[in-house]
């Protein structure tokens, strides 16, 4: 244990107290800010697996989100089933929408996949915003509450804990990319892929592999996120402001870093509904002043730390390494 | 152990090899010359999986490895290095050697020490925990060496690793592709430093124009009419002399 780095004990550091908190605070607000910092964190690890890990940038995440949303609505709303059931469906058909993602991958690079994917998640939305008979269009699905863990209608304190399992154990999976054969191997294709291939690695089959994982973790992620919400409105879900915010946690944070997601989820997210519950009373245009605030960080993380929050903590650790020696 | 008969690969109405035969024995040292634009790099690609041949087979170990993707070529134990290096810039020097190691290496811990061990046989001992992008060229150029020797191939196809450097970078890495064809590992080596492959090599190959003009000791091919005519010039044989 004295050997791990401190950027490990940081990560456990906060998961600790995220796990204390609801011990001690029962402010709804608080526990709600909580959930969705750990969410949204945890969906931007998922995003990171594809977008920092394989090198990846997707702006079309939301479809694998919404894919998971509608998976378990669907089956809860429609078919009365558990939204586990919901969840698994939503895995599968992401895996296989991942796939299609990650072949697209192969024969597009940066900007040009990247767009490929807003279009994928556009059809999506377009789908399920019209398909009335079956989805509701755009009227969006209502997700009944049911109490219990089967039927996941829990309350604050319950839905702390879940979402800080699924940002456990996606910590834990961003971990294993830093350390394994595959996460060396999939760091080698994402910074050259001829030379990864040289050196007999199979890049294409790889970055499949990374892309379809990083769809999977984003429906589950999707799947707690419509049970918790109880609400799922297609041009939410499928939105590129989703997509977008997965995207700019991840680089606020640190692109390729464990960490890094979550820190930049706990800036933007917190920073965000401070904001809202501040100037949502007001009746002037200060609604939307959230959105200027979002871009203000990306410029000043862009301008002044290229490498996202992680990789300013490392430069201090390492300047105070050497005021040390 | 790599056979090429009659290998031929077009781009639109330009032929940049037309049909290379070579045979490359284990234990070979052969060098491949020719001006810039012959096709030696374009005739790597080929062999490395990069390009598809238009014509011909490329036969590795009794296999028609022609067109098989680059990953499956290493696997099967021919390795290919870059005349434009292409380190891994963001990793240390010895996880770019680690990422060749765990091709045949399962366990990261076993690949590492694996990795460990080749960068100290290349020389890059003392630069191991550098990032790869901070290396100056010549260093660059050994880390490329490095990350395919890790990968354990039974021939190594080097492209260029000479060009660029500095003299004593040049007889360093002369030293140490000797170190490696001593060792028993048969190498494929392209360059345009003349000089240099006249005291490397046993046997080269001349291209020009896609063409394999000559083939022999070096000693043969300097003394080739058609050689000084197409890219040694009268002065070299001169200086030779």
């Amino acid at each position: 244990m004295a050997s791990l780095p401190p950027r490990r004990w940081a990560a456990l550091a906060l998961l600790g107290v995220a796990a204390l908190l609801p011990l001690v605070v029962r402010d709804a607000f608080v526990l709600d800010s909580l959930i969705l910092i750990l969410m949204w964190g945890a969906l931007s690890a998922a995003w990171n697996v594809a977008g920092g890990y394989a090198g990846q940038v997707s702006l079309g995440h939301a479809a694998f989100f919404g894919i998971g949303a509608y998976s378990a609505a669907l089956m809860t709303a429609r078919f009365h089933q558990s939204p586990w059931l919901g969840l698994l469906l939503g895995v599968v058909l992401s895996i296989a929408a991942g796939g299609v993602i990650g072949y697209l991958s192969n024969r597009l690079r940066g900007p040009y996949f990247a767009l490929s994917t807003i279009a994928f998640s556009q059809v999506l939305l377009i789908v399920a915003s019209r398909w009335r008979g079956f989805t509701a269009g755009s009227e969006g699905i209502p997700v009944p509450f049911r109490p219990g863990l089967w039927t996941l209608g829990l309350g604050h304190v319950a839905w702390v804990y879940v979402a800080l399992v699924v940002a456990l154990v996606y910590y834990g999976v961003q971990v294993w990319l830093e350390t394994s054969r595959i996460g060396y191997q999939l760091a080698g294709v994402r910074e050259d892929e001829d030379a990864a291939e040289a050196l007999g690695i199979a890049s294409r089959r790889l970055k499949i592999r990374a892309v379809t994982l990083s769809a999977a973790m984003t429906a589950v992620g999707g799947t707690f996120w419509a049970q918790y919400v109880g609400f799922v409105d297609p041009f939410y879900v499928f939105s590129i402001d989703l997509s977008i915010r997965f995207a700019l946690n991840t680089i606020i944070g640190g692109m390729g870093t464990a960490l890094g997601p979550f820190l930049g989820s706990i800036l933007i997210t917190s920073l965000e509904t401070y904001l809202r519950a501040t100037f949502s009373g007001l009746k002037t245009g200060f609604a939307g002043i959230y959105l200027v605030i979002y871009g203000t960080a990306l410029i000043l993380v862009v301008r002044f730390a290229p490498e996202g929050l992680t990789g300013v903590a490392g430069r201090l650790g390492a300047w105070r390494a050497r005021a040390d020696a | 152990m790599l056979t090429l008969e009659r290998v031929t690969k077009r781009f639109g109405g330009l032929t940049a090899v037309r049909d290379v035969s070579l045979d490359v024995r284990r234990g070979d040292l052969l060098g491949i010359i020719g001006p810039n634009g012959a096709g030696k790099t374009t005739l790597f690609n080929v062999i490395g999986g990069y390009y598809r041949p238009d014509g011909g087979r490329v036969v590795f170990d009794g296999r028609d490895v022609g067109g098989r993707p680059p990953h499956v070529i290493c696997r099967l134990g021919l390795t290919r290095t870059f005349q434009l290096v292409k380190p891994f810039g963001n990793l240390s020097v010895v996880d770019n050697v680690m990422i060749g190691a765990l091709t045949r290496l399962r366990r990261v811990s076993a690949a590492r020490l694996e990795a460990e061990r080749v960068v100290e046989t290349c020389g890059l001992a003392p630069h191991a925990h550098a990032r790869a992008r901070a290396l100056p060229i010549g260093l660059r150029k050994r880390l490329e060496v490095a990350r395919a020797l890790a990968t354990r191939p039974r021939l190594l196809l080097l492209d260029e690793v000479m060009a660029g450097l500095t003299p004593s970078e040049l007889t360093g890495i002369i030293e140490l592709i000797r170190l490696l064809h001593a060792d028993g590992l048969t190498l494929i080596v392209i360059e345009h430093v003349m000089a240099a492959m006249m005291r490397l090599a046993q046997r080269l190959v001349v291209l020009h124009h896609g063409e394999a003009i000559a083939e022999g000791t070096p000693a043969q091919v300097a003394r080739d009419r058609r050689v000084i005519d197409a890219y040694l010039g009268d002065e070299f044989v001169l200086a030779q002399a």
